[in-house]
This record gives C-alpha cells, structure tokens and sequence, in this order.
C-alpha cells in the first residue's frame, strides 16, 4: 500500500472516531437519565424513597440527611399535577429535569413562604417560564419525559418521624 | 475482498477510539471549568442547564440530579490538605469553622461513590450534629476506629469526601475559590 493510500485509510479512521466520539458524547445524558428513570418505578406517581444508607444504590452520591421522593414524568397523555405540603422548620426543596439531565425548575421552603405546593407541569411547547394561573405555578417542561425530584431534610433525627409524616402526603398525578 | 476488510478495520478502529476518548475524557475524566479550594473541587457548572455538549454529559456522569448553585453547590476531594490520597486505613481530622451556608454537610463515599456501609451508620457530619468550641470550630474524625460524636466512619479502601452548602451565602457562588472551608489533616495511619 502506498504512502498516500495509507494517509486515506488513516484519514477515514479519524473521520470516523471523531463522529462516534460526539454521538456517544450527545447520547451519554439520556442514556445516564434513561437508566436512573427506569429504577425508580411506574411514570406519574410518587415514590418515597427509604431513608438512604450504603443499600441506597440508585443514584450516586446520595445524602444520608436528606429523604427524597421521586416522581418520574411522561407527559405523551397530559399535564402533571404535584402538591405537597412543606414539612415546617427544616429545608426542603422540589426540582425538576428534564430527560436530558437538565434541572429546569427548583423551588425551596423559603421560597414558597410555607404556602403548600401546587405545581403544574405542562408538556413541552416553545418557552420554559414559570407563571402563576389561579394562585398555582405552572412551568412547561422541556421533553415529555422527566423527573420530579423532592429534598427533605432530616435536621434531627428526634423530628425524623414528623418530617417523614409530612413529605408522605406529597402527591403527583397526571391532571384530569 | 481486501477493501472490505480494510472499511471494516477503520470501522471498529474508528469505534474504539471514539468510545475510548468518551471514556476517557468524558466518563473517567474530570469536568471542565473546575474551581480549586484547599483540597476541595468544586463546579459551579452542575445543575445547571448551560453549556456545550461535553460540558452536558460530564455534569451528566458526575452530577446527576444536583441542584443550581443558588440552591447548593457541591465541593468534593480525593485527597487531604498536604494532597495525598485519601485512605480507608487511616485516621484524618476534618476541622474548621460553619461553611457560609444555611445548612451544610461533610459525607464520605467509597470508591464508587456510594456511602461506606458501616453499623453505626455514621455516613456524615452537619451543621446540626457537630460539636463546636468556644471560638466556634468544629473537630471531626473520619476514621475506622469508632468515636461517639462527630465521626465519619471507613472501610478499607480509597474513599472521597463531599461537602454540601445548601443555599450558600452569594460569596460562595461569587467566589467559590476562597470560601474558607474545613482542612482535612492525616493523623495517622494502621
């Protein structure tokens, strides 16, 4: 093979790394979203998690201080109710991610001003602002699927019962 | 004949190496746009939505489901305040004042990021569990051998360390390099 044909073949294999390196590259968030989603049960429901100890393998990284309920998302047959209560004298934060990984709403306790949570999330069109129709927040979620993610923070472990007792009565639905 | 093998070699050597640098870099490797303090890394990038697209998959690979830096940033280290590894076999005193945040905590993790099973199930200190002298500084050991308060527990093995500020003061997001957080000193090693 001659010198020129090699720089060819050797051209083409870079042509080709570089195209499979940013596929993979744009892949990887749904991929790293697609994988956590499908541990964390049925779409369109909350599920509280157990208090997180070295068992708690989902996610990595997770905070021992912290109880996380989780609702993941599919908006294909309409918008998404969530309503929770906020647990008094602790921090406590709700967020949403779109199936890209991007965190595209967070809300906490000092924000909401101890009001109760009432939050719609509709499925994607164009803009992401949030607004307020009829006293509730509602946000346009970037892709169909999702994650609604709350954040409990056990600050002692005497109130762990009472903390745990509120963030239960959390809720998520699709809206009729 | 010959030329199909040699499209078939560019192919699969193509493949490797696009997959091999994904791994490396993006995977394996650390995030761009890293801010150093002490021995703590941080990056103001995770839980944000900005960014090109390898910036998006390493905030994907390292930070899932983190939170904005308005609501909490995340510093984490692998090593000790003289950057030495950090080792489940030795005894390390993680010292300081309270962090400028409205609550903070220190958790170590195993080498794969998950917490270190341990009986106690002391996984980690907080602003609520730490004791404080009268200056207002704290003193915790993270070791395998037990203490009663303000202790982190090990196993074997490299381990790492994070340090939560939820909602930090405006100066850690403005100046996340000078944020006057804990030192972390090898006391000695089994």
């Amino acid at each position: 093979m001659s010198a020129r044909e090699w720089t060819g073949w050797i051209a083409a294999t870079i042509v080709v790394a570089v195209a499979v390196h940013l596929a993979s590259v744009w892949i990887l968030p749904h991929a790293v979203m697609h994988r956590a989603l499908s541990k964390m049960g049925a779409v369109n429901t909350i599920h509280h998690q157990k208090r997180v100890d070295e068992h708690a393998r989902g996610v990595v990284r997770p905070s021992p201080d912290l109880l996380y309920s989780v609702c993941p998302f599919d908006l294909s047959n309409g918008s998404l109710e969530v309503k929770a209560p906020v647990p008094p004298g602790t921090y406590w934060s709700v967020s949403a991610f779109d199936n890209n990984t991007n965190n595209f709403f967070a809300l906490n306790d000092r924000q909401i001003g101890g009001q109760p949570l009432e939050l719609i999330i509709l499925p994607p069109r164009k803009g992401t602002e949030p607004m307020h129709i009829a006293g509730r927040l509602v946000i346009r979620a970037p892709t169909v699927r999702g994650l609604v993610l709350f954040r409990t923070l056990v600050n002692d472990d005497k109130q762990f019962a009472k903390i745990d007792t509120v963030r239960r009565q959390a809720s998520c639905a699709i809206a009729k | 004949m010959k030329t199909a093998l040699k499209v078939l070699a560019v192919l699969v050597i193509g493949t490797v190496l696009g997959l091999g640098a994904t791994s490396l870099f993006v995977i394996r490797g650390t995030m761009p746009g890293g801010v150093t303090d002490g021995p703590w890394k941080t990056n103001l990038l995770i839980g944000s939505s900005g960014g090109d697209m390898r910036t998006r998959a390493s905030v994907a690979v390292h930070g899932l489901l983190a939170l904005n830096r308005s609501e909490t940033i995340y510093y984490s280290t692998d090593r000790d305040s003289d950057g030495n590894t950090l080792d489940g076999t030795c005894t390390y005193i993680v010292a300081g004042r309270d962090p400028p945040a409205r609550w903070w905590s220190i958790t170590a993790y195993a080498a794969d990021d998950y917490l270190i099973p341990n009986a106690a199930k002391r996984y980690s200190v907080s602003k609520n569990s730490v004791t404080r002298n009268a200056a207002g500084e704290f003193v915790a050991t993270v070791s395998q051998k037990h203490f009663s308060k303000d202790w982190i527990a090990l196993q074997n093995g490299p381990f790492n360390l994070t340090l939560r500020l939820y909602n930090p003061a405006a100066s850690v997001a403005a100046d996340p390099a000078h944020a006057a957080l804990p030192s972390i000193k090898k006391v000695s090693c089994s």
